[in-house]
């Protein structure tokens, strides 16, 4: 008994040694990475190179829209102080800015009271939303509206709206709460912290590059995720700008759990396990609607997901970059689970709409997904080093 | 009384676990019928189904040889029951029935069955009627999405292909007559020993 349990503890010490020397090879610069685990494929993983990997903050477009999602997000937003006006906004935004800045090349912020955890950027993004409160207080016209009301919505005050946005992605979370702490300082003296929605995908190196992600409920969300040159149509507009919408959308778990996998399948139109469309065999495959089974059934169920919520043509689609959320359980142990809905559109009216409007009229996934969140933001272009965002809007 | 008692509490006993099989849908009723021979082309399919249908999530098909879809209405849901208008009179053949419905807890339920027009008396216009039992379905051109009349091209009668397949409607009705033997063979065992110790 003993020696069979000091055997597998050994075994296990070895195995440990071998993904630490793995890891030490890969970011040693190697590419000879692949003994210690020769069973299973190596990733490419770097440790070191994932703290300090860094994302451009300036250039004509912000960063965090169409860059790869890093595993943990923080979307804050806030309600504006009365009596700030055009002028404050532009005192909060070179602020914000500045500090957006130096903590996504991986320098602490201005009076950053912990410098040592702004060195691990680790891929660090900080996006700028404005919502429509923010043009109302500036005097401007606003170029996004809040979205109309949904059947399936069961919203909370607390979860929407709001006047700025930051959206701060990294891989590590650490990186985030420390952006998260110096830019709400920054925001503080202009506006209060009207909600915090924390959220992760996937941790760096568990899949490859691109691959896929799972949300909480088993599925592969993102699969029709426009790409390459359609989604510079999808996403920008020809100013650098977009928009962004916000929803929280909570996981009926506890119902999820009750169906088969089939009965999974059938809501979603996609296999749980491929993400293959039911009408195909690879997760890329095109859907085909028409494809009949041997009864002369639809195989891709006129009321799935997928059928309702497909759009080819590429100024119709949008980004889809959402992230997992996962609270604690109640009492009862039953999850408070869902996903941050985030996506990037040219156009919301255009692109989102339509497809909100076709999931809310018909959609079986409906029965285990409830929006308890939503807001919408402008996300106006980036700035040069010189610069700062919404310079051209309020400045 | 209390060996009654205590019988029917074992009996119980074995049901209840059987249960939640009734939290799925099932069709209870069919018209046209399963396997029916009908003289004429139905003017609709009536489905009654065991639960309260939800519009959104009905489906419900009629194809003919070949898979090819016939046209019908969208279906109008009263309750537990899902009617199609069929659009244009079906031709003499063999014709197969789906219907995809979602039960109350999100489950989906399918199945199909098959029933034949033969109409001795077929109305004029029609093209001449095809009998070739060979035709293997794989060989047929592939089914047009959209709805269209049966009447456009020739005809195949007799279909290699499905029978009735009643799907969950079948293994559940199974499972609850399986059920309800075991219960009154518990039952009964019960009762023996009891009344054998006795």
């Amino acid at each position: 008994m003993t020696v069979s349990r000091r055997i597998v503890l050994a075994g296990g010490a070895v195995a440990g040694l071998g993904t630490a020397a793995a890891v030490a090879g890969c970011s040693a610069g190697g590419a000879s990475g692949g003994r210690a685990g020769a069973a299973s494929a190596p990733v490419a993983v770097s440790g070191p190179g994932i703290g300090t990997a860094t994302v451009a903050f300036h250039g004509p477009r912000q960063a965090g829209v169409t860059t790869e999602p890093p595993a943990h997000a923080a979307f804050v937003s806030f309600t504006l102080a009365r009596g700030t006006d055009r002028k404050a906004l532009g005192r909060m935004m070179r602020l914000l800015t500045d500090d957006a800045a130096r903590l996504t090349r991986g320098e602490p912020a201005l009076g950053d009271t912990e410098a040592e955890l702004a060195v691990h950027p680790a891929a660090l993004t900080v996006t700028f939303g404005f919502g429509p409160g923010l043009y109302r207080a500036a005097g401007l016209p606003s170029p996004v509206a809040d979205l109309p009301a949904f059947t399936v919505d069961r919203l909370q005050d607390r979860w929407c709206g709001g006047d700025l946005l930051l959206q701060i992605c990294a891989d590590d979370p650490l990186t985030v709460t420390h952006a998260q702490r110096m830019l709400i300082k920054d925001a503080r003296p202009f506006g209060g912290v009207r909600w915090v929605q924390r959220g992760f995908r996937r941790s760096p190196g568990v899949h490859p590059a691109g691959f896929t992600q799972r949300n909480v409920l088993g599925q592969l969300d993102g699969t029709a995720n426009p790409r390459d040159a359609a989604m510079e149509t999808a996403v920008w507009n020809p100013d650098g700008g977009t928009t962004l919408v916000v929803r929280r959308i909570r996981a009926e778990i506890e119902t999820w759990d009750l169906l088969s996998v089939s009965d999974k399948e059938n809501a979603v139109g996609r296999r749980m396990t491929s993400g293959a469309p039911l009408s195909g065999t690879a997760e890329f495959d095109e859907p085909d609607f028409a494809k009949l089974d041997d009864t002369g059934l639809p195989l891709m169920p006129d009321f799935a997901h997928v059928t309702r919520a497909r759009m080819t043509d590429p100024r119709f689609k949008i980004l889809r970059r959402p992230y997992n959320y996962d609270e604690a359980p109640d009492a009862q142990g039953r999850p408070d689970s869902g996903l941050i809905f985030a996506s990037y559109q040219a156009d919301i009216e255009r692109q989102y709409l339509p497809i909100q409007r076709r999931l809310a009229e018909k959609d079986l996934l409906n029965e285990w997904t409830t929006p308890i969140g939503s807001s919408v933001f402008a996300i106006p272009p980036g700035c040069a080093q010189d610069g700062w965002i919404g310079e051209r809007v309020l400045g | 009384m209390t060996r009654t008692l205590l019988a029917l509490a074992a009996v119980l006993l074995v049901l209840v676990p059987g249960a939640p099989a009734w939290a799925h849908n099932a069709l209870a009723e069919a018209s046209p019928a399963k396997n029916a021979t009908l003289k004429e082309s139905p003017r609709e399919v009536k489905l009654r189904f065991l639960q309260k249908l939800d519009p959104k999530y009905t489906t419900i098909t009629v194809s003919g040889a070949a898979k090819a879809t016939m046209g019908v209405s969208a279906p109008k849901v009263d309750g537990a029951t899902g009617v199609v208008t069929v659009q244009t009179p079906l031709a003499n053949g063999v014709y197969t029935v789906a219907y995809q419905v979602v039960s109350t807890d999100g489950h989906t339920v399918k199945g199909s069955y098959e029933f034949t027009v033969d109409d001795p008396a077929p109305a004029l216009g029609r093209g001449p009627v095809v009998d070739d039992p060979e035709a293997p379905e794989s060989l047929a051109p592939s089914p047009a999405p959209s709805s269209q009349a049966p009447s456009a091209g020739p005809e195949i009668t007799a279909v290699a292909g499905n029978r009735a397949k009643p799907d969950d409607t079948g293994s559940t009705i199974v499972g609850f007559v399986v059920g309800i033997v075991v219960a009154l063979a518990a039952g009964a065992a019960f009762l023996y020993i009891r009344r054998r110790k006795a």
